[in-house]
């Protein structure tokens, strides 16, 4: 982001802001659906309930990551 | 509405729920239910339409130089999306949707407002159909314009696979991308301004209704103070809603313009 005056910056700061909140928890959400559902899934086939706890964990784990990757890096 | 009174002479409060959101039709037109929200969506189209007609009327004969009071209030509500929607989230390539924005903000806020707006005071967008139909829209565009841009498989490239990963994490984090993408962004758009508005009137009749139990119903001194209160608090709840219903409005058309913006650029 090019140097902006104080004014602007905090502005789009602001808006930024919102939408990164929507896109973290978009992000959040997902990365427990899709492997929690998959843990859901294994557990189900192999009748073994630790798939889905490490499927929601690993979910969240990777969800967070991408939250960070896209939002929290020092760009 | 006839079934709630009678509930609560004789055996006590009947909650609101989600039966107040299915209102008896008005009339039926081949096999078609015209009932309150089907009305209010039509009136909001109407409105919007006629509201922007009118005030663009005398620019498109050639003659809008010097703005009428009609004018410069169109132009002032247009001016707000175009400048703090339009231009702010997609930048100058944003121009050219902001007609669209402009109809999406102003359609869900006059859908939101006939929530508070007698005799109506239902919400169109409570009923999951109308904000449901948007968000595809939202959907189709933003998905058509990303796939025009980086082609097909180039647009799921650039989704799926962010630069800067080692490979094998991408298995990790590629499905998470795509339903983040492709499903959960439709879905919280559509359900967050529909969960809204459904709350939002639960709150306004549960004040109403229940100011009403309490003061004509349940009686006694904290019948009638408790009732006051209620009613007091259905005034200040309603304001309440209003702001929430233009704040809703605008975040439905906010985020819409963020994911056209998104399938407009190369970073992400």
């Amino acid at each position: 982001m090019p140097p902006t005056s104080p004014d602007d910056e905090s502005r789009d700061v602001g808006r930024k802001g919102e939408a990164d909140a929507y896109g973290a928890l978009g992000l959040v959400i997902s990365g427990v659906l899709v492997w929690g559902g998959v843990g859901y899934l294994l557990t189900e086939w192999l009748d073994n309930r630790l798939f889905v706890l490490v499927g929601l964990l690993v979910g969240m784990g990777a969800g967070l990551y991408l939250v960070w990757f896209r939002y929290g890096r020092q760009s | 509405m006839s079934d709630r009174t009678i509930a609560a002479e004789g055996t006590g409060f009947t909650p609101p729920g989600p039966s107040d959101f299915e209102p008896p039709p008005f009339f039926t037109v081949a096999g078609l239910d015209v009932d309150k929200p089907i009305v209010v969506v039509l009136l909001s189209a109407l409105i919007v339409g006629a509201f922007f007609y009118a005030a663009s009327r005398r620019i498109a004969a050639g003659n809008g130089m010097v703005p009428g009071k009609l004018q410069y209030a169109g132009e002032s509500a247009y001016g707000f999306v175009r400048n703090s929607i339009g231009l702010d989230t997609i930048g100058k390539e944003g121009l050219r949707f902001v007609p669209f924005l402009a109809t999406l903000f102003f359609f869900i806020a006059i859908n939101n407002l006939f929530g508070i707006i007698p005799p109506f005071q239902l919400p169109g967008t409570s009923k999951i159909a109308i904000p449901l139909g948007l968000a595809v829209i939202v959907w189709a565009i933003y998905n058509y314009l990303g796939i025009k841009r980086a082609g097909f498989f180039g647009y799921f490239k650039n989704m799926m696979f962010p630069p800067g990963i080692p490979w094998p994490v991408y298995i990790l984090l590629a499905p998470i991308e795509l339903l983040s993408n492709f499903l959960v962004r439709p879905v919280t758009l559509c359900l967050r301004l529909t969960l809204n508005m459904f709350a939002g009137h639960l709150v306004l009749v549960l004040f109403v209704l229940g100011g009403e139990y309490l003061l004509l119903e349940y009686g006694g001194i904290v019948g009638i103070l408790s009732g006051t209160v209620s009613i007091l608090g259905s005034i200040v709840m309603t304001f309440f809603e209003a702001f929430i219903q233009l704040l809703q409005a605008y975040v439905f058309t906010l985020l819409a313009a963020l994911y056209i913006g998104g399938a407009l650029v190369d970073e992400h």
